[in-house]
């Protein structure tokens, strides 16, 4: 991968992530590139602890009390990825061991995605989910190194190679990532390929890279670069959570999903912001869009641009303030620093952001 | 593919790691002869599977409370458990500091507790990175992991993982776990190995002692192996010992299993023994199934009139469409041919196949040789179902019995009929060809022969007037060429195929385009009912069809009125056909006596082909017209001819009145276009005397 830097505004310290971009109408070239966190030790106990009383059981099982109290394989990631970030090994085996016997049983070496305690079996949908995957194999990875723990590792890895091997699917000259192994490709739906960008976890790319180089990570993480570039480019400037990409980089939003950017999407700034990805032009519009003076963070329709839900939870609120923080060095407003987790969601949400800036931004905080 | 391939291997290593591992119970029943190589037990009777480790620990520990209380547990778990003899020895060895920690995770491990388990341990781990867990816990909570995982993922079946866990966790396989055992063996099978599910089958059965698991293994079997596989395992069966097998239900399912295959196949017969078997299950419950079973073994092996009594019995079981279907199909095969069609009528809709053998057997109770006089009302109901589900050989079989009960007309359109479902049935040219013939029709007799000629050479034999004996029930004993006119038919039995409308234009001034179907319903009704359409009943006793025929008798003969209210009577009491018929004809009654707005409500009433709903549209508004036109109203005039217009073409004689209509509002240049129009069609006379009008009119004006 080649490196073109019409204005370089950071150091490069990996090649591999790097990706030069040609910005639509700015017509300035940027480079991307992933820039590692530490995570392990980011968040606060007290943080950590408000939201793993509610939202953890002793079985290790992270509980989705807006959703009927399910799991699923996302919400186990989150955890292990918070709990490393709290330094909390203790939290993080008793989540890894749920995840481990519970979601780790699919044939393919991924993860069942739903599991719901009146279910019976209590697996519902043994698809899996690959943001999900992607998290679960990422937290073990950087749990195995911080915490010098092999079995971790060797997880992680295992589950690095099966979303390598069964949910990286080539479209035309692209190379996307499948959501679900099953039911989002090109003969599964007369819209197929579909995908979601929110799965992307930008981060993890270059840490499962590692682990199983032997699949394109590189290549999956610059064609989801490049179809965010695509799908922002309308003139409501959003792209809908559920993106078909049939028609290779012209995306349009997929059938029988409302054309909404919702509660998936408002994760891509959030991991963009965590990789270090922060020279996309969209995030600064993001910004404005997000502030109070603004439309606010909200659930819009990528078609109509009209607002069908504003967000008023913290766990959301804090997104816009990170983004002030991140790009214009903006501190977190004082009312923000508190944290009294209500529903999962916008809590791991609150708690990834909070992580970030203590990593990266303590000015902030 | 590869994993499964891999399998394999793994499976015999894994039953090879199980056999060793594995003891054999206090009586130590060896496998009997011709088994596959077992595991030679071990001399002593203790079980090392059972999981002793919590309670060693506690031993060590010298808690004789918690020692009781899991030696307990363990029993109520494993009832053939006994506590290890040197339980004393480690609580004497007890002098090391109890750590409390790993008291706290045996209690955790014991209450299945598992999480917290591995994160008590990777708490303590990380205050003291040099401590290790004891081995034995260690090992115990990666069992009880595989384990979880080994069920999980057979409950979703993912079976590559379930083979993949136990290939890991070979101290899973046991007579301890013999619900893992069954979930491997249904893995093999669920992944095309169905010889290694046989050999844990195999290994079970020759290992572990518990008489219910060993049962529920046979019955595991039964729905996993071929029935060969099963009878071989049956061998295992204990018939001595403190706790004997009973696999008797095993050996009844699969000899239930081979009447069944029997029932459907008449070239095998099945034991005697087996028979006896069925009987015996018959008695012993009140289901349908084995009923059914023998039902139709004695229906395919000759015996229909036994068939026939089981076949009652299972539908007093509730045996529902199936045991409906051998119901029938045994009444046809006694040749029972009239209460098989009732039997089967009543059936037809519940399934696919009381449909078949319904329309099979109407069409062999309307193929007897002789032809039966059949009462009116099964002829009637055999039609409908024939149309709807275009059943060729029915609508054939309708033909033949029309022709062979003179009924020529009515066979000719059936035969047309099948021709059109099914262009090259030839027994249906046939038919066309000997009908059209005996109704003197020759120009489709012609046309019959010419499509037909080279392909069959009795209808070529027909036209060249060669007699041979085909079939003495069809061929007419006169010679054929002879027009005889058909005796008048009864009126109920009287039955029209939909696909008889013609295109042809009839005399009738303002029914400008008739039906030929309408004209010759019409004479039939007629020469059924006589002169004065007579009928015996009054009108409002009449059935559907009767007063069907009685309302074209009298449009026949001119009454519309009086036809109207016997369409009025069809429509209250016929079927849906009937209906439609008696709308349509209704509709008809009233244009004859112009009266167009009861005409558009009467074809409203029923739904109509989409060619009646042009005819009957175009008619009722050619009436509109020319009303409007005798009282002077000339836009009206021209709006019911554009309406009419859009859905037939024009006429010359609707055209004419059409330039008139403008003519006389004053329009001449369209007037006159028009009239220049039909000029050049040939309608010179009349279209001159328009263009004549025109001229004058504006020479007048000027």
């Amino acid at each position: 991968m080649t490196i073109r830097t019409a204005r370089c505004l950071q150091a490069l310290p990996r090649l591999f992530f790097a990706l030069s971009l040609l910005m639509g109408s700015a017509v300035s070239a940027q480079t991307l590139a992933v820039q590692p966190l530490k995570v392990v030790g980011t968040l606060s106990s007290a943080d950590w602890e408000a939201y793993r009383s509610r939202f953890v059981d002793s079985s290790g099982r992270v509980i989705d009390n807006a959703n009927g109290d399910i799991s699923h394989s996302e919400g186990q990631g989150y955890g292990l990825l918070l709990a490393l970030a709290a330094g909390d090994r203790r939290s993080f085996e008793q989540i890894w061991s749920f995840t481990f016997t519970e979601l780790l049983i699919r044939d393919d070496g991924l993860a069942v995605w739903k599991w719901d305690p009146d279910g019976k079996p209590h697996v519902t949908d043994r698809n899996n989910a690959t943001d999900g995957d992607l998290l679960i194999a990422y937290a073990l990875a950087k749990a195995g190194t911080a915490w010098q723990e092999p079995r971790y590792t060797a997880a992680a890895q295992q589950i690095a190679k099966a979303i390598g091997k069964n949910t990286f699917s080539r479209s035309g000259r692209s190379m996307f990532l499948l959501p679900g192994a099953q039911g989002f490709g090109p003969d599964d739906r007369t819209d197929g390929p579909v995908v979601n960008l929110s799965y992307w976890v930008f981060e993890a790319f270059p840490v499962l890279a590692a682990l199983a180089p032997e699949y394109e990570w590189t290549r999956v993480w610059r064609d989801g670069v490049m179809l965010l570039q695509q799908a922002t480019s309308g003139r409501i400037r959003l792209p809908a959570d559920w993106l078909s990409i049939r028609n290779g980089l012209q995306p349009r939003p997929a059938d029988g999903f409302p054309p909404e950017f919702g509660y998936n999407s408002l994760r891509i700034p959030l991991y963009l912001m965590r990789a270090g990805m922060t020279d996309l032009e969209w995030l600064r519009a993001l910004k404005l869009r997000w502030s109070a003076e603004s439309e606010g963070i909200a659930v819009v329709n990528v078609v109509t641009g009209h607002v069908r839900e504003r967000l008023t939870d913290e766990g959301y609120a804090i997104l816009p303030a990170a983004l002030a923080c991140v790009l214009d060095g903006t501190p977190v407003p004082e009312s923000m620093k508190t944290f009294e987790p209500k529903l999962y969601y916008p809590s791991t949400l609150y708690l990834l952001a909070k992580s970030l800036l203590g990593e990266k931004y303590p000015r902030c905080v | 593919m590869r994993l499964v391939g891999s399998a394999i291997t793994i499976a015999v290593a894994i039953l090879a790691f199980a056999a060793l591992a594995q003891q054999t119970g206090p009586d130590g029943n060896q496998p009997q002869a011709g088994a596959p190589p077992a595991p030679t037990p071990p001399a002593s009777g203790s079980q090392p599977q059972v999981d002793e480790s919590a309670l060693r620990y506690f031993a060590s520990q010298g808690d004789t409370r918690r020692v009781n209380a899991e030696i307990a547990r363990l029993r109520a778990l494993y009832p053939n458990w006994t506590p290890p003899s040197d339980l004393s020895q480690l609580s004497a060895g007890a002098a090391a500091a109890p750590d409390p920690i790993i008291e706290r995770l045996w209690n955790l491990y014991r209450e299945d507790r598992i999480a917290e388990v591995r994160a008590a341990i990777a708490e303590r781990q990380s205050s003291d990175p040099n401590w290790q867990p004891p081995e034995e816990l260690v090992t115990a909570l990666q069992t009880v992991e595989a384990r979880r995982r080994l069920i999980n993922a057979s409950d979703t079946g993912q079976w590559r993982t379930v083979l993949s866990v136990a290939t890991e966790s070979p101290g899973l396989l046991t007579c301890l776990n013999v619900d893992v055992l069954w979930r491997v063996a249904e893995a093999f099978a669920r992944t095309d190995q169905p010889d290694r599910t046989r050999d844990v089958y195999t290994y079970l059965l020759t290992n572990c002692a518990d008489p219910g698991e060993r049962l529920a293994t046979l019955q595991k079997a039964l729905s996993l192996l071929t029935d060969q596989q099963v009878t071989d395992l049956l061998q295992f069966e204990r018939k001595t010992g403190e706790t004997p097998d009973d696999f008797s239900s095993i050996r009844d399912e699969l000899a239930r299993r081979r009447v069944e295959r029997a029932s459907l196949d008449s070239k095998t017969i099945a034991a005697p023994e087996d028979l006896a078997v069925v009987e015996r299950l018959i008695q012993k419950s009140d289901e349908a199934g084995p009923v059914l079973i023998l039902g139709w073994y004695n229906f395919h092996h000759g015996n229909p009139s036994r068939a026939l009594e089981l076949f009652k019995t299972a539908l007093d079981r509730n045996g529902g469409t199936k045991a409906a279907e051998g119901y029938a199909m045994s009444l046809r095969a006694l040749n029972r041919l009239v209460e098989a069609e009732a039997f089967a009528h009543e059936w037809r809709d519940r399934a696919p196949e009381n449909m078949k053998i319904y329309l099979d057997v109407a069409t062999a109770l309307l193929s007897q040789d002789p032809p039966p006089r059949l009462d009116a009302q099964v002829v009637a109901r055999i039609v409908p179902v024939v149309m709807v589900q275009r059943f060729t050989d029915g609508a054939q079989a309708l033909g033949w019995y029309s022709y062979n009960t003179q009924q020529f007309r009515t066979a000719r359109d059936w035969f047309r009929t099948a021709l059109n479902w099914k262009p090259d049935d030839e027994p249906s040219a046939y038919g066309l060809a000997l009908s059209t013939q005996r109704l003197n029709e020759r120009a489709t007799f012609n046309e019959v022969v010419a499509q037909w000629r080279s392909r069959s050479q009795r209808i070529a034999d027909l036209a060249d007037g060669v007699t041979r004996p085909y079939d003495s029930r069809i061929v007419p004993a006169q010679p054929p060429i002879a027009a005889v006119e058909p005796a008048p038919v009864p009126a109920q039995q009287r039955y029209v195929p939909q696909q008889v409308a013609v295109e042809r234009t009839d005399g009738e001034r303002i029914l400008l385009r008739t039906v030929e179907g309408v004209r010759r319903r019409q004479s039939e009704a007629r020469s059924a009912l006589g002169r004065q359409c007579a009928m015996t009943s009054p009108a409002t006793r009449l059935s559907g069809d009767a007063a069907l025929t009685r309302g074209w008798c009298l449009m026949e003969v001119n009454r519309p009125l009086e036809a109207v209210a016997a369409f009025d009577q069809a429509m209250a009491t016929g079927g849906s056909r009937t209906r439609e018929e008696a709308a349509y004809g209704k509709s008809l009654a009233y244009l004859r006596k112009n009266l167009t707005s009861e005409a558009a409500i009467a074809a409203a009433q029923a739904p109509q082909t989409r060619e009646r709903r042009v005819e009957l549209g175009a008619a009722i508004l050619s009436q509109r017209a020319l009303a409007a036109y005798r009282d002077g109203r000339y836009s009206e005039t021209l709006l019911a001819l554009s309406e009419r217009s859009r859905i037939v073409p024009e006429q010359n004689d609707l055209l004419l009145i059409r330039g008139w209509s403008y003519y006389k509002l004053g329009r001449y240049r369209d007037a006159e276009r028009i009239f220049r129009a039909v000029q050049q069609t040939g309608y010179s006379d009349d279209a001159s005397a328009g263009l004549n009008a025109i001229r004058e009119a504006t020479t007048h004006a000027r």
